[in-house]
């Protein structure tokens, strides 16, 4: 598991993901951690394959009794289905997911874990002085779904919004956003269900200050690229599969 | 995969197994009790020429009752079985996660965070085991017991084919009643006779 330090501040982010030993037949991910001083928090931890190798990564930056948080976009198994085994590891943690699915989520698991509903207006998660601000993405494509955004480190943990599908080993950041696009499109046409949904999250997305917008999987986009995603975000249709 | 992981595979199996076994028993054990209504009435039609089948038909009822009243309790029985091993599954999976996690966490500062948790987690896989093989015991004792009315059934269907054979007109009908007791109770053996088996095997792969 590749571990890239995006952010080092007050607190720091760090991206795990282009995992070399996963199955060929599973969807490679990102996963993100927010580590402050005694607590870290887990964005989107991912699969039941990639828990050991996620683990023994994270190990690298925190202990486990200091992984206080997990955070899940929405209930998807690439983003949450090893929650049951996190819930034997974390002695004391609590799950920041959407109360709308939380029946769904705890088939995967969660019984010594806190599973605190995020309510559909979002909210925020804090550790220690570092506070993260929930933003709803609904129907991005989850029908509840959130995203992350960090005003301190300005980035925005995206979830499947600004995800690519490429080969394995394809660098961390967007170099050529116009080639990049090829391997965003169909995903962001298939999985995406609505235009109207879209272009809310774009509206209240375009308020922010950001400098990195992170997806689960794919690469992460900087600088002018984010500006570029939301303006090709905007003119793509979605929803095409009806 | 560790033995623990397939050991708990091959339970989920067995259990699987019990449950059909005993819900075909219990179907059978109301087919008895079915007869033994049906031979009733037919015994009261023939009169003084069945006198000697109607207590036998109100014992094969008994019996069905009993033999359902058994099922109910090995059902629940193997209910708790099947949580045992879903826990056994659930622990032993996380075991053999945590062991790879440390392992390739060599040279992480925090690699040992972990051992608490995992001595945890192999405390209570070996818990549900020992929980699980205590309740095995005392369901192969229930199963044991489920036999015996079975077996009674098969030596009452003996006796009323004798009972039968006096019944003049009745003849045919009492004589299908015993057959079918006897093939039902016959069932019933064999379908725990499997259940045991399916239990054993899981106690023999220790
Ligand atoms: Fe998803
Ligand atoms: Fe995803």
């Amino acid at each position: 598991m590749k571990m890239t330090p995006i952010y080092e501040g007050s607190h720091r982010w760090i991206m795990f993901g282009r995992d070399t030993n996963k199955p060929s037949n599973i969807i490679d991910t990102n996963q993100y951690i927010v580590r402050t001083a005694n607590r870290c928090l887990l964005m989107d931890p991912g699969g039941i394959e990639l828990f050991a190798p996620m683990l023994a990564a994270v190990l690298h930056h925190a202990p486990v009794e200091e992984i206080t948080d997990l955070f899940a976009s929405h209930q998807d198994p690439d983003i949450i289905s090893s929650l049951g085994l996190w819930d034997q590891a974390l002695p004391k943690a609590k799950l920041h997911a959407s109360s709308l699915w939380e029946g769904f989520i705890r088939h995967f698991g969660c019984e010594s874990i806190d599973y605190v509903g995020i309510p559909d207006n979002g909210g925020k998660i804090k550790l220690e002085s570092t506070e993260l601000k929930i933003i709803p993405a609904h129907y991005l494509h989850s029908s509840a779904n959130f995203h992350i955004y960090d005003a301190e480190a300005k980035i925005l943990m995206s979830g499947d919004v600004g995800a690519a599908l490429e080969a394995s080993g394809a660098p961390i950041y967007v170099d050529n956003f116009d080639s990049h696009i090829d391997h965003m499109r169909f995903f962001h046409q298939r999985w995406m269900p609505s235009n109207q949904a879209k272009r809310d999250w774009i509206e209240r997305i375009r308020k922010l200050d950001i400098d990195m917008m992170a997806p689960q999987h794919g690469r992460i986009f900087k600088g002018d690229n984010v500006k570029r995603f939301l303006d090709w975000f905007e003119g793509l249709e979605v929803g095409i599969a009806v | 995969m560790t033995d623990t992981v397939q050991q708990t595979k091959s339970q989920f199996v067995a259990v699987a197994s019990i449950a059909a076994e005993l819900s075909a028993v219990m179907e059978v054990a109301k087919e008895i009790s079915l007869a033994a209504a049906n031979a009733k009435a037919i015994a009261f039609r023939a009169g003084e020429k069945a006198r000697g089948f109607q207590p036998i038909t109100d014992f094969i009822n008994e019996l069905a009752k009993e033999t359902i009243t058994l099922v109910n309790a090995i059902n629940e029985h193997a209910l708790l079985l099947y949580r045992l091993t879903v826990n056994e599954y659930r622990t032993s999976t996380a075991f053999d996660k945590f062991q790879t996690a440390t392992k390739m966490a060599e040279g992480a500062q925090y690699q040992s965070s972990l051992q608490t948790s995992t001595e945890a987690v192999e405390q209570r896989m070996r818990e549900c085991r020992k929980q699980f093989k205590r309740h095995v015991g005392q369901l192969l004792d229930q199963l044991q017991e489920v036999m015996h009315p079975a077996r009674a059934a098969r030596v009452i269907a003996a006796n009323s084919r004798i009972e039968a054979s006096q019944a003049g007109e009745y003849l045919l009908s009492l004589q299908a009643v015993a057959e079918s007791v006897d093939r039902a109770a016959q069932i019933i053996h064999n379908n725990v006779q499997r259940c045991r088996s399916a239990l054993n095997v899981i106690n023999i792969t220790e």
